[in-house]
C-alpha cells in the first residue's frame, strides 16, 4: 500500500506538472487567493487577537464535544428538525438515500459539501436512481467534467475559462464563449431548473450553533439559500466537530472564515437556519434532517491531534502552501487536499492508507502561518511522520538506514569514520538510492575536505 | 564575545568554505570563535522524516559538545531552529542560547567590507529562518551594508524545495520548485541563502539548469558573490 500510495501521489503531481493550463490555473488562482486574503487581514485592527480568540472558540467545543453534539441535537430537534448521527461515511449515504426514498425524490439539487465528497454521496444516490446535481458552480464544472473537487473552496481551481467553455457548450448544445458574463448565464440557465424541480436539497454546514440548534451556509452564489429553501426537503450534511458554542462565537468565526476563504469581510449570503418551515411561514423545507458525521473524528478529541479538528475549511492553507500548487489537488485524493488534507487524510482513514501524505510536504510552515485557526499543520506533519516510523509504517529500509547513521553519528569518532568511508564511496552516490534520484535533476554535491580537519 | 562555532554535519562536509567564512566575519566582528571539536549534527534530518529515537542520540551529541554558557553561532538557519526549538525537548536539556549566523552578526557585527559594490543579489529566505526564527531583514542588511543592490524575489514567503528528505521523495514537485525560485532570481548577479540545505538543492539545480551562481550567505559577505 505504501509504495502505492507513493506512487500514486507522484504520478498525479507530473502530470499536473506536464500540463501547462493547469499550472497556469493554480498558480494564478492560489496567488490571487492568497494576496486577497492578506489584504483582509492586514485591515484587521488585531488579527492576531481574533485568531487566538477563533482557536479558543473552537477548542472550547472540540475539548467538550460529546456535550455540544448533544445540546444541537436538542435544541435542533425542540425546532421539528431531525438530527441522525452516523458514525461512519456509509451510515450517512446510506441515511441520506433512506430520506430521498421517503421523499420519494428523482433529482437532488446539491450546494457544496466537502462531507458529501467524503461520504460519496453522489454515487450512493445515483445507484439507487437517483440523480444529484451540483449547483455550486465550482462544484457542478467538476461534476459535467466527471472529477472531484481539486480544491476545498475554489473546487475547479485548476479548469481554465476554455475547459470550462467546453463542458458547459456540451449541455447547452451550442458553443458558449469562454469568458465570465457568458459562462456564468449559461451555468444559470442550466441550473435553474433543477433547483424548482429538485424533491430534496442537500447541503453541508459551515458552522452548528449547540446553543440554538442553527446551522450556518457560508456561499457566493446563493445556491445555498435556493437548496434549502425550495425543495421540500433539506438535508444538511456537517461534520461533527463543525459545532461552535454560541451566536457570540459565530460571530468570531464569519469574522475570520470569508477572509481567510477569499478576502471577503463576508461572503455574499450568509444563511443561518434554524428547524425546517414553522405554521404560518412562507419559506422552507418541511423537513430538515441535519446528518453529523463522526467517521473517526470521535477518535481524535483529548488526542495529540485534536487541533486538527478546529479546522473551518476556509482553503488558506492550500493557497500558500508551495506543494500543492505543483501537485494539484487530486494528488491528494478525491476529497481533501493541500496540507489540510495531508493531515486530515492519514487520521480519517489511517496511516497504512494513506502513509505518503505526512510526506507530502516541504514542512515549510506556511500552512500554520495562514491557518486562520491556529492549527499547527506542519507540526501535526511532523507528528504524523513520527507515528509512520514509530507504528512500523514507514519501509524498513528507511528505519534501518536512519537506525545505522544515528549509531554512527552518536560520537565524534563515529563521525570522523563514517564520513571518510563516505568519501571513498563518493563515486558511487549518483548511482544507488536516494543519491540516484537526487542526481536525476542536480547536480551531486562533492565531499571534500572537512571544516573541522582545516 | 566568546563564541562557539557550530559548523552543522552540511558545513562541515559539504561547504567546509562557507563555515571559514563565518568564523572569519565573526573574528572581524571581534568575536573569540571556539570550535567545539566534539560536535556532530543536531539531528535535524532524523528529526524531520519522524525518526525521533535516531534523533535523539544523534542530538546528544550536540548537548555534549556545546556549553549552555556561551553563545552558539551558525551558519544555518534550519539547524538554529532545531537547536533552539526542538532539541532541548527532544533530548531533555536546558536551551543553548543559538544563534542563526546573521542575526548575530547584525546584532554583535562590526564593519563589514564592501565586497557587493555593484553587485544585484537575490536572497532566499529559508522557511525555518523566516517563519520559525522571524530572521527576514538581518540578512538582507548585512547584504545591503556590504555594497550590494538587492533584487526582489516575486515571492520570497515560497519554499525553495528542499525540506530534507522531501527532495528525494517527491524530486519532481521539489525540482519544479527550485525552477520556480531560480527563475525568480534570473535578473541578479547571485541568489544567496542562510542555509546549507537550500544551498545544496538550489546549486545543484542550478548546476543543471541556468549556471546561476547560488552562494552561502557567509562566503557573499566575506568574499563578494563573484
Amino acid at each position: 500500500v505504501t509504495e502505492l500510495a507513493q506512487r500514486r501521489f507522484r504520478e498525479f503531481a507530473r502530470g499536473s506538472l506536464a500540463d501547462g493550463h493547469m499550472q497556469a490555473a493554480l498558480d494564478l488562482s492560489t496567488a490571487r487567493l492568497r494576496s486577497h486574503r492578506l489584504e483582509a487581514w492586514h485591515a484587521l485592527p488585531d488579527a492576531q487577537g481574533l485568531r487566538q480568540r477563533a482557536h479558543d472558540a473552537r477548542m472550547r467545543v472540540i475539548d467538550d464535544l460529546d456535550a455540544h453534539v448533544a445540546q444541537f441535537r436538542e435544541a435542533l430537534e425542540a425546532r421539528g428538525g431531525k438530527t441522525f448521527f452516523a458514525r461512519t461515511a456509509e451510515e450517512a449515504s446510506a441515511y441520506v438515500v433512506e430520506v430521498c426514498r421517503e421523499a420519494d425524490a428523482k433529482l437532488v439539487a446539491k450546494s457544496k459539501s466537502m462531507v458529501s465528497e467524503e461520504i460519496a454521496l453522489n454515487h450512493a444516490l445515483e445507484a439507487a436512481g437517483i440523480r444529484p446535481v451540483e449547483t455550486d458552480l465550482g462544484e457542478y464544472i467538476m461534476q459535467l467534467a466527471g472529477g472531484h473537487p481539486a480544491h476545498i473552496i475554489a473546487p475547479a481551481i485548476e479548469k481554465t475559462s476554455e475547459d470550462i467553455s467546453e463542458l458547459l457548450s456540451a449541455v447547452e448544445g451550442e458553443h458558449v464563449p469562454p469568458q465570465l458574463e457568458p459562462l456564468a448565464q449559461a451555468a444559470r440557465r442550466q441550473l435553474r431548473q433543477v433547483f424548482l424541480d429538485a424533491d430534496v436539497g442537500v447541503t453541508g454546514a459551515n458552522f452548528g450553533v449547540s446553543e440554538t440548534g442553527s446551522i450556518c451556509l457560508v456561499t457566493n452564489e446563493g445556491n445555498g439559500r435556493l437548496v434549502s429553501a425550495l425543495p421540500r426537503v433539506h438535508v444538511a450534511l456537517m461534520g461533527m466537530e463543525r459545532l461552535v458554542a454560541s451566536l457570540a462565537d459565530l460571530a468570531v468565526l464569519l469574522q475570520l472564515l470569508a477572509r481567510s476563504a477569499t478576502g471577503q469581510r463576508l461572503s455574499s449570503y450568509t444563511t443561518l437556519l434554524t428547524g425546517p418551515r414553522r405554521p404560518g411561514e412562507q419559506d422552507g423545507p418541511e423537513e430538515l434532517h441535519v446528518v453529523i458525521l463522526d467517521n473517526g473524528r470521535s477518535g481524535l478529541v483529548g488526542g495529540r491531534y485534536r487541533e486538527m479538528l478546529a479546522c473551518i475549511r476556509c482553503g488558506a492553507c492550500l493557497n500558500v502552501c508551495p506543494v500543492y500548487r505543483k501537485a494539484g489537488g487530486g494528488a491528494y485524493g478525491p476529497v481533501y487536499s493541500g496540507p489540510m488534507g495531508a493531515v486530515l487524510l492519514p487520521l480519517l482513514v489511517g496511516l497504512e492508507q494513506a502513509p505518503v501524505h505526512p510526506h507530502a510536504s516541504s514542512l515549510c510552515g506556511s500552512c500554520t502561518e495562514a491557518c486562520p485557526v491556529k492549527i499547527p499543520l506542519h507540526e501535526l506533519l511532523l507528528e504524523l511522520r513520527r507515528d509512520l516510523v514509530e507504528q512500523a509504517v514507514a519501509p524498513w529500509p528507511e528505519r534501518a538506514a536512519f537506525t545505522l547513521w544515528s549509531l554512527a553519528w552518536s560520537s565524534p569518532l563515529g563521525y570522523r569514520l563514517s564520513t571518510a568511508l563516505a568519501r571513498l564511496g563518493q563515486p558511487l552516490a549518483g548511482a544507488l538510492g536516494p543519491g540516484r534520484t537526487w542526481a536525476r535533476g542536480r547536480r551531486l554535491p562533492r565531499l571534500g575536505r572537512r571544516f573541522r580537519d582545516r | 564575545m566568546r563564541v562557539q562555532l557550530f559548523a552543522t554535519c552540511l558545513g562541515d562536509l559539504l561547504f567546509p568554505d562557507a563555515v571559514v567564512d563565518a568564523e572569519a566575519l565573526l573574528r572581524a566582528g571581534g568575536h573569540e570563535v571556539e570550535f567545539p571539536r566534539a560536535q556532530v549534527c543536531c539531528g535535524q534530518p532524523a528529526f524531520n522524516s519522524g525518526h525521533r529515537a535516531a534523533a535523539r542520540r544523534v542530538a546528544r551529541t550536540f548537548v555534549k559538545a556545546f556549553s549552555p554558557e556561551s553563545p552558539v553561532v551558525t551558519p544555518s538557519g534550519s539547524c538554529a531552529t532545531m537547536a533552539a526549538h526542538y532539541l532541548p525537548e527532544l533530548v531533555g536539556c536546558e536551551p543553548f542560547d543559538v544563534w542563526e549566523l546573521s542575526a548575530f552578526l547584525d546584532t554583535h557585527g562590526g564593519e563589514l567590507p564592501a565586497r557587493n559594490e555593484g553587485r544585484r543579489v537575490a536572497y532566499h529566505d529559508s522557511c525555518h529562518m523566516l517563519r520559525e526564527l522571524g530572521i527576514a531583514d538581518a540578512p538582507r542588511r548585512l547584504l545591503e551594508r556590504s555594497g550590494a543592490e538587492l533584487v526582489p524575489l516575486p515571492r520570497p514567503d515560497l519554499c525553495c524545495g528542499f525540506g530534507g528528505t522531501f527532495s528525494v521523495r517527491q524530486p519532481e514537485v521539489s525540482l519544479a520548485m527550485a525552477d520556480d525560485k531560480l527563475g525568480g532570481a534570473a535578473g541578479a548577479d547571485a541568489l544567496v541563502t542562510a542555509d546549507p540545505g537550500c544551498l545544496m538543492h538550489l546549486r545543484g539545480r542550478s548546476g543543471r539548469t541556468t549556471e546561476l551562481p547560488v552562494v552561502h550567505l557567509a562566503t557573499a559577505l566575506a568574499r563578494g558573490v563573484a
